[in-house]
Formats: structure tokens, C-alpha cells, sequence
């Protein structure tokens, strides 16, 4: 007959048993689960709600929302769904990526048909050379804020610079070798982006090729990219790059790009416009440092070479405020409009910026959390841009972001006339 | 006179270069116990919170020669896509939405938790650390490694191998300033055929995250040459392809 005791210790053998059996089934992992598929869908949809404390009595108000009555706040929400789908056929791979959304505030609503983001097919002929045509995004450059040789992509939003862009159809081919030595891989990208007035249209709207090319080195532990782009739709540019870890905490990078011939257009503050055509370097420089206490410092200095001096950003926004004055005419109004589409209205377009972020994963034992803080200065006007944000990764497939943008500034600077003067952004991602 | 002292001071250096040369055979052999210089494997790293709850990665792995990791991570479905190189000290990040490689360094960590770039990334131990000494416990070798430069994510390293299996059983990891990083402990040793019979399970917990840990299991683990070309930039948005 079993004693109490003898039936506990038993009863506890079993548990313990059945605790065990059941942490190493908690850890069972059959790679066959993950067997690659012939076809993969994948995507996510995204919920934006903003926050948008409004400016307005500024110029940028009345282009953004013409003929609207004065507000101080505006709420937006923005629904997005994102799809993939792949189809692999060794050694062919064929994909496609889809993206609509739709916003909605109390003064626009703007629905974005589904559109091509991303697509195209891709043979693989080996693993050093592979050919491709579709719609692509071609990534230049190691600036993180900004690019100078970003010769065949959309304009990087330096508010966002990480956030997904759409491509542009073309046609390339990459090949790449490794090598013994001092320079240890050596890659060549050519490719060509078609324009005219219904292919590549905000690429350029005239009939050209546009080829492009880039030459990859890593020579010597530092990435080194030498790049062209020929003229066509774009003015000639070329410029090369560079980025190496100085230590397992220190990263830098550069980048410098010559354009020729490219054309600038100013505008004075009684509205005269002038157009010249003109050589000009832009370069950047940055660093990226993780401290011991697992705090990533991005620092960024940015030369815009094309860009507007402060006493020219001045003089467009006092045009602005000419033209898009109640009293003023109609044809005043429409050329501050035109002026508003040049090169004025680009993210940055001023000359000198500086740019530092601060960012630490998993702040205060917090997991899967992410705090930054990043600060830009347009360092000819004095005005200025800070972002604080928080993420958090902890659920499954769930992205979720938080983010305040306060821009401040005089009258006539870059970030004193923006739209809005703040901006609350919370983003729910889910992915599928 | 010189020849004597000079035979005296060989006859006390003998043992230690004995003792050294020993230390740097096992570990190598500990290297090659391990992985094969080439090869591709499966892994899941799962981070275990204090109150449980647990988040999943699975990557897959290649490695040819002495320093060069390339790894593709298969879920979840947010992190799909993304893939990472190593070429000796180098080290890139490649994330889809991003488009391009971006330099990143061996302390940071891609997943979050325990495991840093360096653990997700490892190069064969004997190519990072060398031997400083060796003693013999039981059926242990206690190694005491030193790292070669000062580009290794971690300075030193207490590695208890056992002597039949020439496995490790457990790691401890030093930062330069003796701070305890983390320890690694090897468990459930598995055949995973081709001659490669390994521990399945690591887990690994640090003091920086009290009552986290996070494990790495393996699976699929088997011998592959690949072109170097698998090894660059370009490559990065293309690994995919490896997988049959």
C-alpha cells in the first residue's frame, strides 16, 4: 500500500515528468515546416490616424487646401492595404506588390486606386548575375537621412527616410565577383529607365533611355560605389560613396555627387522668375555610433548643391504671400502654384542641413520597444524639425508607432512654413 | 652559460606551448563538431519573457569557410524577407521595404532579446578568439578565450567543452571590462546525419536582461558548398533562391 508520502513524491515524479515533457515540445522546430512555396502571398494593411496642428495663415495652407476657411486642427485617417504575391520558378522568380489606400479629413478625401508599387520578373542566370524588368526600386547611396546619388529613385522623405517608395519601370542587370585580395567583391548595376509621356512620366517626361549605372567595391572592409547616370530625361550626374565600420560601434559614411547642366529656376519676392541652367555638387557625410548603453546616434550633415540659400527661400515665401493673398489675381496665383511644383517644392530644398538621431531598442528593459528622437536643421534659415517616436514589435506580425513632428521656425524658413506647425501620427501595421 | 639558461627557459616554456597548441586543436575540433565549414541550416530563436510570453523567428543559414554567414529570415510574416551577411568583421542588414544594405554592427541584435547580431552571425571560434589557457575538470576542458582583436563582440570567453564529445556544454561571454554579457548553454545533442552530431537546443540568458532568455534550435543543419557570390551585397535580395 502506498503511503501519502510515497503517492506526493509520485504525483510530483509524473508533474515534473509531464514538465519536462512539455518544455521540450515548447521547443520542438522541424525546418520542413518552412519548405519553400512555388507561390507566396504576403502584405500587410496599415491604420494612420494624424493629428495635424494647422498653420493656417501661411502660403503652404492655401496651396495645400485652396479656398478652405481658416482652421486650427485637422484630423486624418488614412487606410492602407499592401499585397505581394511571388512566384518562384528556379530560377525565374516573377512578383508583384500592390498598394491602395484611402484618406480622409474634414477638408480632402482622396482615394488611391490600386497601384503597382513593385513588379516584374527576375532571372537568375547564376549567383553573380542576374537580369530584371519591372516596375524596381533602385536604392543608391549610404546616406540615411538623404541621398546625393539617388539618381534613379524617388525623392527620399527625410521625415520617413526608412518608409517603403515606389519603383520605376526598367530593365537592368547586376553581376558580381568575388575576389581574393585587397578588394574582396566587385559588382556592376547597369540599367535603363524608359521615359516618355506614358512610361516612367515622373521620371521624365521626354523620350529617352536614361541609362544608369554603379559600380560596387568592397575594398579593403569599406563599401565603395562609384555611380553614373546619363543624361536624358535628367541632367548628367555622377558621384561615388562610401561606408565602413571603424569599430563594432562605429560606422561612417559619405557621398558626393557632381550633376551637369542641370537646370534651376529662382523666383524673386515680386515674383520674377528666373531660369538658368547650372553645374553643381552636392555631398553628405555621416556617422553612426551605438554607445554602451545600447543608445544608435545618427548624425548626418547634408550639402544640397542645387538647393536655395536662406535669403532665396525668403524671397520665394514673400512671394507666396503676395500671390496667394486674397486680393491677389487669379494669373499671380497660378504662377505661384508653377513655382510651387519646381524645385522649391522638394522635401529639402535648402542648401546645408544637419541631421541627428538618437535611438535605443528595448529602452529600460523594455522589449521589442524602440524610443528615438531625431532633430533636423536647415542650417541656413535656423529652422528646424524634431520627431520624437516610440514602436513596439512584441505582437505577432503587429507594428505599432507613435510619433510627434514639431517644426519651428521664423517667417520666410524652410520649417516655419510648412503647413502645419505639429503633427501627432499613430500607425497601426498589421502584417498578413 | 647563455645555452643553459636559454635550454632552461625552453624546457619552461615547453609545457605552456604544449598546453596552447592542445587548447587551439580542440577548439578547432569544437568549431568543426559543430558546423561543417559549409553549410546550411534552420534555426528558430524564440525570446521568453519574464511572465512567459514568447516571440519566434525562424531563419535560414548559410556559411562557407572561415568567415562568411548569410542568413534569411522566414518568419514571422513582418520580418519575412529580410536578410543579413557577414563577411569577416563586416556586416549588413538588408530589410525589403528599405532596398538596400545597410552596415550594421555585431552588438546590436536584428531580433531583440538575448541573442545579438554576433550570436545570429557566429564565425568559427578559432577564427575569432585564441586560446589563453586550458585546465581539465572532470570530464570537462575549461578553455579561457581571448579575442584576436578588438572588432569580436565579445573579449573573452569561458567555454566548458566535454572531453568525449569535444562539444561545449556552456559559454560564458565577457565584455572587455569583465562584465559577464551572457551565457550560452549547449543541450539535447542530436544526429543530424552526414556525420554531424551537435547540440540541437542553445539557450542563453544574461544579468543585462534579468529573467529574459531566449534559445536557439536547430534543424536541418547539413554540409553545402555555395558560390562566393552567395556572400555579397547583391546578393542579399536574392537569397531566397538557396532554398530548394
Amino acid at each position: 500500500m502506498n503511503s501519502p508520502a510515497t503517492t506526493l513524491a509520485a504525483a510530483m515524479l509524473l508533474a515534473t515528468g509531464l514538465f519536462n515533457h512539455a518544455g521540450a515540445e515548447e521547443f520542438k522546430f522541424d525546418a520542413s515546416e518552412f519548405e519553400k512555396k512555388i507561390v507566396e502571398f504576403s502584405g500587410y494593411v496599415e491604420q494612420k490616424e494624424e493629428g495635424l496642428k494647422l498653420r493656417s495663415n501661411t502660403p503652404a495652407y492655401t496651396l495645400a487646401y485652396p479656398g478652405a476657411a481658416d482652421r486650427d486642427w485637422l484630423l486624418r485617417s488614412t487606410s492602407t492595404l499592401d499585397a505581394s504575391a511571388k512566384l518562384n520558378l528556379d530560377p525565374l522568380v516573377a512578383d508583384l506588390r500592390v498598394q491602395a489606400s484611402y484618406a480622409t479629413d474634414p477638408l480632402v478625401n482622396l482615394t488611391s486606386n490600386p497601384k503597382i508599387m513593385e513588379g516584374g520578373v527576375r532571372w537568375s542566370a547564376a549567383p553573380g548575375l542576374s537580369f530584371d524588368a519591372g516596375k524596381r526600386v533602385q536604392r543608391w547611396g549610404k546616406g540615411y537621412a538623404w541621398t546625393t546619388v539617388g539618381y534613379v529613385e524617388r525623392a527620399k522623405d527625410s521625415s520617413d527616410p526608412t518608409a517603403a517608395r515606389e519603383g520605376f519601370e526598367m530593365a537592368s542587370t547586376e553581376w558580381t565577383k568575388s575576389l581574393s585580395g585587397p578588394i574582396s567583391t566587385i559588382g556592376f548595376t547597369g540599367l535603363v529607365v524608359p521615359t516618355n509621356d506614358s512610361m516612367n512620366a515622373d521620371f521624365g517626361q521626354t523620350r529617352h533611355l536614361n541609362p544608369a549605372a554603379k559600380l560596387y567595391l568592397l575594398a579593403m572592409d569599406t563599401d565603395i560605389d562609384f555611380m553614373w547616370r546619363g543624361k536624358g530625361a535628367k541632367p548628367q550626374s555622377y558621384g561615388v560613396d562610401f561606408s565602413r565600420n571603424i569599430s563594432t560601434a562605429l560606422e561612417v559614411h559619405g557621398e558626393w555627387s557632381r550633376t551637369l547642366d542641370a537646370p534651376r529656376n529662382t523666383v524673386s519676392a515680386s515674383g520674377v522668375v528666373s531660369s538658368q541652367t547650372t553645374d553643381y555638387t552636392s555631398w553628405l557625410l555621416g556617422v553612426r555610433y551605438l554607445t554602451q548603453g545600447e543608445v544608435t546616434w545618427i548624425g548626418e550633415y547634408y550639402r544640397n548643391g542645387n538647393g536655395y540659400s536662406a535669403s532665396e527661400l525668403g524671397d520665394y515665401y514673400q512671394f507666396l504671400d503676395t500671390a496667394l493673398a486674397p486680393n491677389a489675381s487669379s494669373t499671380l496665383a497660378n504662377k505661384a502654384r508653377t513655382v510651387a511644383q519646381s524645385g522649391y517644392g522638394k522635401p529639402n530644398p535648402g542648401r546645408d542641413y544637419l541631421y541627428v538621431k538618437a535611438s535605443a531598442s528595448e529602452p529600460f528593459g523594455w522589449l521589442y520597444g524602440a524610443a528615438s528622437l531625431a532633430a533636423m536643421t536647415n542650417l541656413n534659415d535656423g529652422s528646424w524639425q524634431v520627431t520624437p517616436e516610440v514602436s513596439y514589435t512584441g505582437f505577432n506580425n503587429i507594428e505599432l508607432r507613435a510619433r510627434v513632428i514639431v517644426l519651428g521656425g521664423q517667417s520666410n524658413t524652410e520649417f516655419g512654413e510648412k503647413v502645419s506647425s505639429s503633427r501627432l501620427e499613430l500607425t497601426a501595421k498589421i502584417f498578413f | 652559460m647563455k645555452i643553459t639558461k636559454l635550454l632552461a627557459f625552453a624546457a619552461f616554456c615547453l609545457p605552456m606551448l604544449a598546453s596552447a597548441l592542445d587548447g587551439v586543436e580542440i577548439l578547432k575540433k569544437v568549431d568543426r563538431n559543430l558546423e561543417p565549414e559549409s553549410y546550411e541550416s534552420y534555426r528558430k530563436l524564440i525570446n521568453i519573457e519574464p511572465d512567459g510570453t514568447k516571440k519566434e523567428f525562424v531563419i535560414y543559414s548559410v556559411k562557407k569557410g572561415k568567415d562568411q554567414v548569410a542568413t534569411l529570415f522566414l518568419s514571422p510574416t513582418s520580418d519575412k524577407g529580410r536578410s543579413t551577411l557577414r563577411q569577416g568583421d563586416n556586416m549588413w542588414l538588408y530589410i525589403p521595404s528599405v532596398g538596400k544594405p545597410m552596415r550594421i554592427t555585431s552588438l546590436q541584435s536584428i531580433t531583440g532579446g538575448v541573442f545579438n547580431n554576433a550570436d545570429i552571425m557566429r564565425l568559427d571560434y578559432a577564427v575569432e578568439y585564441d586560446v589563453k589557457a586550458i585546465e581539465e575538470k572532470g570530464d570537462l576542458y575549461l578553455l579561457d578565450l581571448k579575442a584576436k582583436t578588438g572588432e569580436v563582440a565579445y573579449d573573452n570567453l569561458k567555454m566548458k567543452v566535454d572531453k568525449k564529445l569535444l562539444l561545449p556544454t556552456e559559454i560564458e561571454a565577457y565584455a572587455s571590462s569583465g562584465m559577464l554579457m551572457k551565457t550560452l548553454r549547449f543541450k539535447d545533442v542530436k544526429d543530424f546525419g552526414g556525420g554531424i552530431k551537435r547540440p540541437a537546443t542553445i539557450e542563453t540568458d544574461s544579468p543585462l536582461y534579468k529573467d529574459f532568455k531566449s534559445v536557439m534550435l536547430y534543424s536541418g543543419l547539413k554540409k553545402k558548398d555555395f558560390a562566393d557570390e552567395v556572400f555579397t551585397q547583391g546578393f542579399m535580395a536574392r537569397m531566397e533562391e538557396l532554398r530548394k
